[in-house]
């Protein structure tokens, strides 16, 4: 295959994501500008400027009209997918780390660092209307983080959240109990040590699964009704990033070695590949080179005819499989 | 500086500054492909013409899609013309899936080949060296057990050293194999030579992540601080001569080894972070 690279960004991709129907990419990167780029060609629709800091995470609703960012300039920003129009700013204690919209895209959800003072924070804020006015409401609900800081964020549905903790944890957050929200199973990712985060985590087609990204090395699936393990992909390296094919039993895995760790090591390569597991019997079938540095984010296109990935280079390479991917059949 | 500026007021320059205005860029729409020419200039002040072909597809989608096709650009992409900028924009080289084979299908593989080896007619082609098995001695059933079984036999003969008959009666029983003189019952097995060179090896520091460039002479100059040693081994690669990255540095007193330890496991050293720890014997491995 073919693969389109994709260099808009100045710095370290942070994360990347397919609008539903999937003919959108968004990307975001340690430069202060995410861009959105058409997934079939490459061709770049536009960027979305007025950050000042890193971009940590980005979200796109479900009709692709409004596109959410978060950043490490303290603000949270809402805009127009036609127009690159910037339609709503929230400006928060610390830097925002992760954001989303919740299915219908009436919330969203966003969690600030624990940095300057200030706790890890979660905020439910209502998006129904977004404009000027919106950086002043108050947020629904305002969930104080006690422990470890979250690192990924997940909707389900607009009932509940899933968030993902530094220390491996995960835990889910019931919202429908008179507003009150409870961990009502916490879920250790590995052992309460530190440095196991979470990177990501992202849905399967229909929201029944989810799949976790660790710095423990490992990729987990896991039940969104109750946090059950059911699979644990295995490598050697830190994982960023997990996705789950849409048509395919199968899961890609994006890390390697972390940057600040490739000169205190000797000469070997960093395995920067992207990582094709098969989801039921955990193992490794195949592997995509082209990455000079561990990949940051990756994402199966809503078709499953091909998938993305941004990597701490700088490059996001959007990649249509060949035949002989479909053609390839597990031996077990 | 009116060095400069008279090598610059050649006038064949200047009209060559003048004339070298580029030629416009094209597009051209030929039967699906779009063709679009340019000209530049190289790293060497040569002019280049770029010829890039696209094929243009047309392609049936849902009305959101197709309107979402129809955006303006913006931000920084607002200056950008209809289809992919190239400078953004880069289709990368042919990349394949790399498809691994399971693990299972590894071992079948070897299977066969002993297979075929037994095959051939012989029957000692292949000998276990732990259970005499015709099997690989690496995969023997019994390997753990066997080195188990090894040790007890050591200290039975190590026992009873002082008498010699016993041990007479021991090495009748393993045949006329070749027994070598360390192990013969002359020899002193818990205080045999093994021993001493594991107490030599105890003062022996293992110095590993050292640069290519590291010489005998930099690795002295880096130990010497911590006492004396009775030798200094830098492996080295015996055709070029290049460093391999560890070293073996024999301190005469364990104080020393243990300070040479704590000061340079984690030593940044010519842009590498240094390990340092005891050496251990080879055999533990």
């Amino acid at each position: 295959m073919k693969p389109i690279m994709l260099q808009g960004h100045e710095r370290a991709i942070t994360q990347i994501k397919y609008n539903r129907e999937g003919d959108l990419l968004f990307s975001s990167s340690k430069d202060n500008k995410p861009n959105v780029w058409y997934s079939l060609n490459g061709e770049r629709l536009g960027s979305f400027n007025g950050h000042q800091g890193v971009v940590w995470c980005i979200d796109v609703d479900w009709t692709t009209t409004r596109f959410m960012s978060g950043a490490g300039d303290r603000t949270c920003r809402i805009w127009d997918c036609e127009t690159g129009k910037e339609i709503g700013c929230i400006t928060s204690a610390s830097s925002v780390r992760t954001c989303m919209f919740s299915y219908s895209a009436n919330m969203a959800v966003y969690t600030t660092d624990k940095a300057m003072k200030q706790d890890c924070e979660m905020f439910i804020i209502d998006t129904r209307v977004v404009d000027d006015s919106t950086g002043q409401q108050d947020p629904i609900l305002r969930i104080p983080i006690k422990g470890s800081r979250v690192s990924s964020i997940l909707w389900d549905l607009d009932d509940s959240i899933i968030s993902g903790h530094e220390n491996g944890e995960i835990t889910q957050w019931d919202l429908k109990v008179k507003h009150l929200c409870f961990s009502y199973c916490g879920s250790k990712h590995y052992l309460p040590e530190e440095n196991f985060f979470v990177n990501d985590m992202q849905w399967n087609k229909d929201g029944t699964m989810f799949i976790t990204a660790s710095k423990d090395h490992t990729a987990k699936l896991f039940d969104a009704k109750d946090l059950l393990l059911l699979k644990t992909y295995k490598t050697e390296r830190p994982v960023n990033s997990a996705s789950i094919s849409p048509i395919m039993e199968h899961v890609v895995l994006g890390g390697g070695q972390e940057a600040m760790d490739v000169t205190t090591t000797s000469t070997r390569v960093g395995k920067f590949d992207s990582r094709f597991f098969h989801m039921v019997f955990e193992e490794e079938f195949g592997r995509v080179k082209g990455h000079f540095g561990p990949i940051n984010s990756v994402a199966f296109h809503p078709d499953g005819k091909g998938y993305s990935s941004g990597g701490e280079d700088g490059y996001v390479r959007v990649h249509t499989f060949d035949s002989s991917y479909f053609e390839y059949n597990f031996d077990y | 500086m009116p060095a400069a500026e008279e090598v610059k007021s050649s006038w064949a320059d200047e009209v060559e500054l003048e004339g070298g205005a580029l030629p416009p860029s094209t597009e051209v729409y030929e039967n699906g492909f779009k063709i679009v020419t340019e000209y530049k200039y190289n790293e060497d002040d040569k002019k280049v013409k770029i010829v890039r072909t696209y094929k243009v597809e047309k392609r049936i989608v849902s009305k959101t899609i197709a309107k979402r096709k129809c955006l303006k650009k913006f931000g920084e992409a607002s200056n950008d013309k209809p289809g992919p900028n190239p400078a953004t924009t880069i289709v990368a080289e042919d990349v394949y899936m790399q498809f691994l084979t399971s693990k299972e299908e590894d071992n079948k593989t070897e299977d066969d080949a002993l297979d075929k080896l037994k095959a051939l007619g012989d029957k000692n082609v292949v000998k276990c060296r732990n259970c005499n098995g015709d099997h690989w001695t690496s995969k023997c059933p019994w390997k753990d057990t066997i080195i188990a079984g090894g040790k007890i036999d050591d200290k039975k003969v190590g026992g009873p050293v002082g008498t010699p008959g016993a041990v007479g009666g021991d090495n009748k029983q393993t045949g006329s194999k070749y027994v070598p003189p360390s192990l013969r019952d002359g020899a002193k097995r818990g205080e045999g030579p093994s021993a001493i060179r594991r107490d030599d090896s105890y003062f022996t520091v293992r110095i590993a992540n050292l640069s290519d460039s590291t010489t005998d002479a930099d690795l002295e100059d880096l130990v010497r601080p911590f006492g004396p040693t009775s030798k200094v081994f830098l492996a080295k690669d015996k055709i070029t001569g290049q460093c391999k990255g560890f070293a073996y540095v024999h301190f005469k007193f364990r104080n020393d080894g243990a300070k040479a330890i704590a000061m340079l496991n984690g030593y940044g050293y010519d842009h590498l972070i240094l390990t340092a720890d005891w050496s251990k014997p080879a055999n533990t491995n």
